[in-house]
Parts: C-alpha cells; sequence; structure tokens
C-alpha cells in the first residue's frame, strides 16, 4: 500500500528518491525527481521570476500524459507551490494531488519537450489546443509574464529526453516503480 | 448569467472556447455587463503563429463565436498567441483602454511595429473601445 500522501514518512521516501537521481549527475530526464528538484532550484534563485509573479497565487501543475514506447508507462505530475514570487515546493504528486492543483497544464510527452526546446510557446500550444489548461484563464493571463518565466527556466536545465537516449526508458521504469510506493 | 454560444467550427479550434471562457468570467463584472449589451460588431481574432482564428459576432447582449472566418468581420486583430493574451491584460482607466503602463506602451510598440495589426480601427473606434473593454481582465 502506498504511503499517504504529505506525511513525514512519504516525503522521506520521496527526498531518498530526489537524492539518488542527483547523484547520478546530470543530464536529468525530464519529469524524474531529480529534474523536478533541479528545476525547483532554478526558480527558488530567479530574481525576474520572483518579480514577475509577485502577486501570483495558486499550485500549478505539470500534467505529463504517459507514453509507454519510452518508459513512461503512467501519468506524471510535477506540482509546483507558488505563492507571491515564491517557489516554496516542486514535486511529483500523485494523480489526484495534481488534478486538484489549481491550475492543470495537460500535455503528451513530444509537447512538453517542444516546450522545454523552446519549440512551442505555452500560449500558442493552450490556443492550437496542444496543450490543455484547467483553471481560471484570467488569472493565467494576468501572470503571463511570471508563466512565460517560468517555462524559460525549465529550458535551462540540463535535460536528457527519453526518445533520445536508449538507457532512459529502463530508468524512468526503475524510477516509476520505487515512486508507486509512493503513490505517483 | 452572458449569452454567449459557440458557432460552427468553434470546437475545432480551441482558442476559440479558451476565449470564451474567459469572456464569460469578465461578464460576471455588472459594468463590462453593460458594455457587452451595448456592443453590436463583428470581430476576428488571429493568432499568426497558433494560425488559429475566430470570429466573434456581438449583438446586443448576444455573442456567437465562431472558428475561423465567419462573414465579414468589421474588425479585424492579428497578432501571435501571447500577444492576443496581452491585450486582454489591457488597464482600464476612466472608462478608456489604458495605453501608459508596461502592458499598454508594449501594445503600442507592437502596433508600430506592425506585429499587431487591426484592421478597421480607424472606421469602428468605438466598437473597437468596447471590445477592448470587454476582453480585458482588468
Amino acid at each position: 500500500m502506498a504511503l499517504a500522501y504529505g506525511t513525514d514518512e512519504w516525503l522521506q521516501e520521496y527526498n531518498k528518491l530526489v537524492e539518488e537521481g542527483l547523484s547520478t549527475g546530470q543530464p536529468f530526464i525530464i519529469g524524474l525527481p531529480e529534474w523536478v528538484s533541479t528545476y525547483e532550484k532554478l526558480v527558488q534563485a530567479d530574481e525576474p521570476y520572483k518579480a514577475a509573479a509577485k502577486t501570483w497565487e495558486g499550485s500549478v501543475v505539470l500534467h505529463i500524459l504517459a507514453k509507454p514506447d519510452i518508459g513512461i508507462d503512467r501519468d506524471i505530475y510535477i506540482f509546483m507551490d507558488l505563492w507571491h514570487g515564491d517557489a516554496n515546493y516542486f514535486r511529483l504528486v500523485p494523480p489526484e494531488v495534481g488534478e486538484a492543483g489549481a491550475f492543470v497544464i495537460t500535455g503528451e510527452y513530444e509537447r512538453w519537450k517542444q516546450v522545454i526546446n523552446k519549440e512551442l510557446e505555452t500560449t500558442k500550444g493552450l490556443m492550437q489546443g496542444k496543450l490543455k489548461l484547467k483553471g481560471d484563464l484570467p488569472t493565467i493571463v494576468r501572470a503571463v509574464k511570471a508563466a512565460v518565466r517560468l517555462v524559460e527556466l525549465s529550458g535551462m536545465i540540463d535535460t536528457a529526453f527519453p526518445d533520445e537516449n536508449p538507457e532512459a526508458p529502463q530508468k524512468i521504469r526503475e524510477v516509476l516503480a520505487k515512486a508507486e510506493q509512493l503513490g505517483i | 448569467m452572458a449569452d454567449i454560444t459557440l458557432g460552427s467550427r468553434a470546437d475545432e479550434v480551441p482558442m476559440a472556447g479558451m476565449l470564451a471562457d474567459m469572456l464569460k468570467a469578465n461578464l460576471e463584472k455588472p459594468a463590462k455587463m453593460k458594455i457587452f449589451n451595448s456592443l453590436k460588431t463583428t470581430v476576428y481574432l488571429y493568432a499568426e503563429d497558433a494560425d488559429a482564428g475566430m470570429t466573434m459576432d456581438f449583438d446586443k447582449g448576444k455573442l456567437v463565436v465562431y472558428g475561423g472566418k465567419e462573414g465579414k468581420p468589421k474588425l479585424e486583430i492579428a497578432t501571435d498567441a501571447a500577444t492576443l493574451l496581452e491585450l486582454a491584460n489591457l488597464k482600464i482607466k476612466m472608462g478608456m483602454p489604458y495605453y501608459f503602463d508596461a502592458t499598454g506602451r508594449g501594445v503600442l510598440k507592437k502596433l508600430m511595429k506592425r506585429q499587431l495589426k487591426i484592421k478597421g480601427m480607424f472606421g469602428h473606434p468605438i466598437a473597437l473601445t468596447k471590445v477592448t473593454k470587454v476582453m480585458s481582465i482588468n
């Protein structure tokens, strides 16, 4: 049975996953705990983001749809707890937690890869239906500069893409198997 | 509640549904609803980079949103997707769109550089102002 999300035990086990991943060194595979942790640190240290997100309130969830042929056997939810310019924490979460985020942006793996590689601008992706937003659009529009900066920062992570790396699908499966006990 | 319906091909253009939802939320404000009730015009919005377009047919308290271009719109606004959303971020002061803050100046700059094109802005200035006010989330 999976550990209850948000408990100390859950957090300890999750942090272990992060540490294990970080110890392998960059580049990190998109969507894995070490990638998410690196993203968190980047955002936490970024002054332009802080300035642009001064009035932002609410969690944002990046939802990567499953793509089993590259090892993503189930959907991944990256939960970003954001408040008034602070990035409190970013972490992978169980689906029910992810779906309950204030803003959930959903897309296929290929779309997220395009976003990170700056080949797909988020607004354009939303208007084309390549990405889907659940949440109050006017709130996002008010904070459009912060949202753009968040996306820019994701492109600064030294990222490994599983469709380009033959060993990555196996690694993703191993991590997701360990993450199962966390309900992720 | 505002009478907003999706017309032909709107379901094929995600942008149409998105902006219709945004407009519905805006029209919960009585001041915007009042303008909406007096607005009669047609507007074509085109996001060039997304190659997505939609037509809004305002008819005094009713709005039909179409996917693509429908009929002969009086106003045609073409720019990139992000700038279309920036337009919704324009502040309204003294009942008019405000162009003297960073967002407003950004919009003017794009107009000058032709990164934002508004056909009909001189022929239908009042309709354009009303549309801007209704679309503004501020």
